[in-house]
């Protein structure tokens, strides 16, 4: 059976319409309303062995709704109930502060991001996915007879979505998604090791060799640990994309946001123009890359989307505004001029939109290194390759202190084994202002914010401590 | 179109149903006909409603409703589960999640164990937890006067850069159909209150989180000191900015009532749950009935508790809720279950399955966490004999893996012990460790045991969780 009901998109567009006519029947001017419905297969491994099969689907409809400056929101599952929804944003509406200039985004003409739909995602049945699911199993065994996938899944989703506003914006989309999650234990000699490992593409993932490869590396990689004694001053840290990620994913998408700038309530607040990471890095975020997760050719206010640069050559260049959050800072007097970069998102159709990012990308004019250069640069430090508590950083001081079981101790650029735990701890933006070395293979990780993070291997050479157990 | 039906009388009484009871039980009785050895429909309709200020202006407010359903049919010793908005397709449904369930199955190999379930009572009934003042019908005023409240004591210092509130509320009605019978139906509500203080000083920038909320409706955020606890967050947003960088290694330790929450959810809660141990990633597996803490540690998890974040009156399976001890004197004595680890262990179930909403299966989940009160006085008593340490105040969260039994809780403000007394504001504390030493390490506690700030637990799904305790002294732990 077909993932993906042959009706979705045209339901979902005709209940936008539904509730759009609504809304002018109420004689409200300007409203905008998105829908979201997805379908999927998951299956769930736990103990080595497939613990259940499951499906389905959810969706409904967000309306914002625009009076004079002051915008409400409600969101509901059932057109029917409409009428109820409307009302219950109009009376928010009507309690909210006016945003002097702060109108809803009027139709452009959006370029579209292709890899974002596969249809033989669609076409993949619970059958398949028990199959992969199996492979996954057998795959780990083959590599380690030892390892068992503890826990983890696999799974499949159709993403159908649309939004219609009273500005002229009528648009509609379904993307698919696979991702592929295990966590691999090795138990033996009363010790235990264990790495989680995921990855996830719009497309159809036919081998998910690297990240079981991998999952089954870092359990084997930790295993009979050595005992270090180092002092406790800064350390050199080679932090894998997967152990980086995390981190970096916390502290800084919030901290280019342009309405956390303007309200000094990022690091880089007062920075505009001026250095503030290592001058050969640049971050950017680009909602236009083909097959990106958090692609889109219009951003979540219908706003088409680009590419920002936000740091160019370690220079603070950009942020990211959606329409409402431009609008009120100039409004509230914070800045002179900004306004939407296609940076608008929402947590599905139950939230109206704030600024964010989509895709993350962190990259060097300098060459990238190999991972094996990569370990020989280091001299004396540590491989960091995930880490535990990376949501409790500080994103508006960038400090962090967290704890890794997946370390590795290295000392004249060899690695000479694996520590039980440490304590890792520092303040991301100031070990990102030197010394920092990116390596040659970006990957694309998951977020504990929001979007997708584009990221290498970094080597961070200062302001970092690591406290071994 | 019709994606959910939400009928208007959804929003008012207790007694409306959702769910065609006579049409699901045909269903129910079908499945099993067919092959199922067990099946059941969970409904969840949620009525809920956030807000949030920023400086005492309106950010945003989501009144929402939302119904979620979800089939899960045991058959051949294999789950198959369908989650869906769309409650009007729940019948058509039950026969291809049999199909999953079989699919799932035939890939077993004769060495896996089924899936079996414990057997519990079959109850018939309604039982609704009802607040004094039914959440449902405050007024967005009433909200934005609560909130503001919270906003101006949290104000007014030149260092603070801005103060933001949340609010969010919501009324949680369930419905529980079983082929074996079960057909309950619950309700009860949740209610919140936040605030964060963001204050700066030159290029330092520093925030403050604080949180007040639990079981029940409007009462209970009466109910808070809200000036008192904007003016003890802006103390502490300030505290912060002239702090110091903690000091790291092994120290002692002091945790305020926040931080023994989260240690004892994240390092101990964790590792008992019993979905975990039967997938081999729990250190806890094997240990029932050992010692595995010192002798002032006892330790139980309790969603009968009114008012607690944690809360809730039957559990996703449709058990009746019940205190659970975990550890009783340093001796590990119950997992927390559902029927399935149950029946795996041979247990009594004790009625541990939560999901996040309708639209998600039940797993073992913890409710409110505590460690029991000890015997010393107060926090000076703890004090009075540490030469050199740390004492942590609330939570920033924390994570554990729990096959290897190693943890990490993060602290929002730290002080320097020293010779008996708390001295220099520390910044950016984090506490790791083992599981297994950490509860041995514990040598003491003040008497009064209570429940802390309310908090969220993420386990693939999210769900409120109550935790707290007393004021715990840990004799060495990893602090960063």
């Amino acid at each position: 059976m077909n993932l993906l009901p042959e009706s979705a998109l045209d339901r979902l567009q005709e209940g936008c319409k539904i509730i759009g006519d609504r809304c002018n029947a109420m004689n409200i001017s300007s409203w905008e309303v998105v829908a979201t419905q997805s379908y999927g297969h998951q299956i769930d491994i736990e103990g080595g062995k497939i613990s259940l099969a499951a499906g389905g689907g959810e969706g409904g409809f967000g309306i914002r709704v625009l009076e004079d400056g002051r915008f409400g929101f409600a969101y509901l599952v059932d057109v029917n109930s409409a009428d109820t929804a409307i009302k219950s944003a109009l009376s928010i509406a009507r309690m909210s502060p006016a945003v002097t200039g702060f109108v809803l985004p009027s139709e452009q003409s959006a370029k579209p991001v292709g890899g974002l739909y596969d249809s033989s995602v669609v076409d993949m049945s619970s059958e398949d996915l028990l199959i992969q699911a199996d492979d996954i199993i057998s795959e780990v065994a083959s590599l380690d007879k030892r390892a068992i996938v503890t826990g983890g899944g696999i799974g499949v989703s159709a993403n159908a979505s649309a939004i219609y506003s009273s500005e002229g914006v009528n648009a509609a989309g379904v993307t698919t998604s696979h991702g592929v999650g295990v966590q691999v234990s090795i138990e033996e000699n009363e010790q235990l090791t264990s790495s989680w490992q995921s990855t996830s593409s719009r497309s159809r993932i036919s081998q998910a060799n690297e990240c079981v490869n991998r999952a089954v590396e870092w359990a084997n990689l930790t295993r009979n640990p050595i005992k270090v004694d180092t002092p406790q001053n800064d350390s050199v840290v080679m932090m894998t994309s997967e152990g980086f990620s995390p981190l970096f994913s916390v502290v800084v998408p919030n901290a280019i946001r342009g309405e956390k700038l303007v309200r000094e309530e990022s690091f880089w607040s007062g920075h505009m123009g001026e250095k503030v990471i290592a001058s050969d890095l640049s971050i950017t975020d680009n909602a236009r890359i083909p097959g990106g997760r958090s692609s889109g050719a219009r951003d979540d206010e219908g706003v088409p989307t680009r590419k920002n640069p936000l740091i160019d050559n370690g220079r603070l260049i950009g942020s990211l505004w959606s329409t409402r959050d431009a609008a009120q800072q100039i409004a509230e007097g914070r800045i002179d001029a900004a306004k939407s970069t296609g940076s608008a998102i929402r947590s599905g159709h139950q939230s109206p939109p704030i600024s964010g990012c989509s895709n993350l990308f962190l990259t060097s004019s300098q060459k990238g290194q190999s991972y094996d250069e990569m370990v020989e640069s280091i001299a004396d430090g540590y491989i960091v390759n995930s880490v535990m508590g990376a949501h409790t950083a500080n994103p508006t001081s960038g400090d962090f202190s967290v704890t890794t079981s997946s370390i590795l101790r290295v000392e004249n650029g060899e690695v000479i084994g694996a520590i039980k735990q440490a304590g890792l701890s520092g303040n991301l933006a100031k070990a990102m202002k030197e010394g920092v070395l990116l390596g040659s293979d970006v990957r694309q990780q998951g977020s504990y914010s929001s979007g997708s993070m584009y990221l290498p291997n970094v080597l961070l050479k200062q302001g970092l401590r690591v406290n071994p157990i | 179109m019709v994606i959910a039906k939400s009928p208007d009388s959804a929003v008012g009484g207790l007694s409306h149903r959702y769910l065609d009871v006579d049409k699901i039980n045909r269903g129910l009785d079908k499945v099993t006909t067919d092959g199922a050895t067990y099946a059941e429909v969970r409904l969840v309709a949620y009525t809920d409603y956030s807000a949030t200020i920023r400086d005492r202006k309106l950010e945003r407010a989501i009144p929402g409703q939302e119904i979620g359903a979800t089939i899960r049919v045991l058959a051949d010793g294999a789950w198959g589960v369908h989650s869906t908005t769309d409650i009007a397709s729940l019948e058509q449904q039950m026969g291809p999640t049999l199909k999953l369930a079989q699919s799932v199955a035939a890939r077993r190999s004769s060495k896996d164990r089924p899936i079996s379930l414990a057997e519990v009572p079959i109850i018939e009934d309604s039982l609704h937890w009802k607040p004094k003042k039914d959440v449902r019908n405050t007024e967005l005023s009433d909200r934005l006067e609560l909130m503001n409240l919270l906003s101006d004591s949290a104000s007014g210092h030149d260092n603070v850069v801005s103060v933001t509130c949340g609010w969010h509320d919501e009324h949680i009605h369930t419905e529980f159909l079983s082929s074996e019978g079960m057909n309950r139906t619950w309700s009860f509500q949740r209610s919140l209150i936040n605030g964060m203080v963001t204050a700066r000083d030159g290029s330092d920038v520093v925030s403050y989180r604080t949180r007040f909320g639990g079981e029940g409706g409007l009462e209970l955020i009466e109910s808070c000191d809200i000036n008192q606890l904007g003016i003890d967050a802006k103390s502490s947003a300030l505290r912060l900015l002239k702090a110091e960088r903690a000091p790291s290694g092994k120290l002692p330790l002091i945790a305020d009532r926040d931080l023994t929450g989260v240690y004892i959810h994240e390092a101990l809660g964790h590792p008992c749950e019993a979905d975990l141990v039967a997938a081999g990633d729990s250190c806890l597996d094997g240990k029932l009935g050992q010692k595995i803490g010192s002798d002032i540690v006892s330790v139980i998890d309790d969603p009968t508790i009114r008012g607690g974040f944690g809360s809730y009156p039957i559990d996703d399976e449709g058990l009746d809720t019940t205190e659970k001890c975990l550890i009783k004197n340093g001796v590990l004595t119950e997992y927390l279950n559902h029927r399935e680890t149950a029946a795996h262990f041979d247990i009594k179930p004790n009625a541990g399955a939560r999901a996040q909403d309708g639209l998600h299966h039940p797993l073992v989940r913890m409710s409110n966490t505590l460690i029991l009160g000890g015997t010393h006085a107060d926090l000076d008593e703890l004090v009075e004999d540490m030469e050199y340490g740390v004492y942590a105040c609330g939570s920033r969260g924390g994570q554990v893996d729990t096959g290897r039994g190693s943890f990490q809780f993060a602290a929002q403000e730290a002080w320097l012990i020293e010779n008996g007394e708390i001295t220099t504001p520390l910044k950016d504390v984090s506490v790791s460790g083992l599981t297994l030493q950490i509860l041995r390490n514990v040598d003491g506690l003040t008497k009064e045991s209570k429940l802390a700030a309310p908090g969220f637990c993420g386990k693939g799904q999210t769900v409120p969780v109550g935790d707290g305790g007393p004021i715990m002294r840990i004799s060495e732990a990893l602090v960063g």
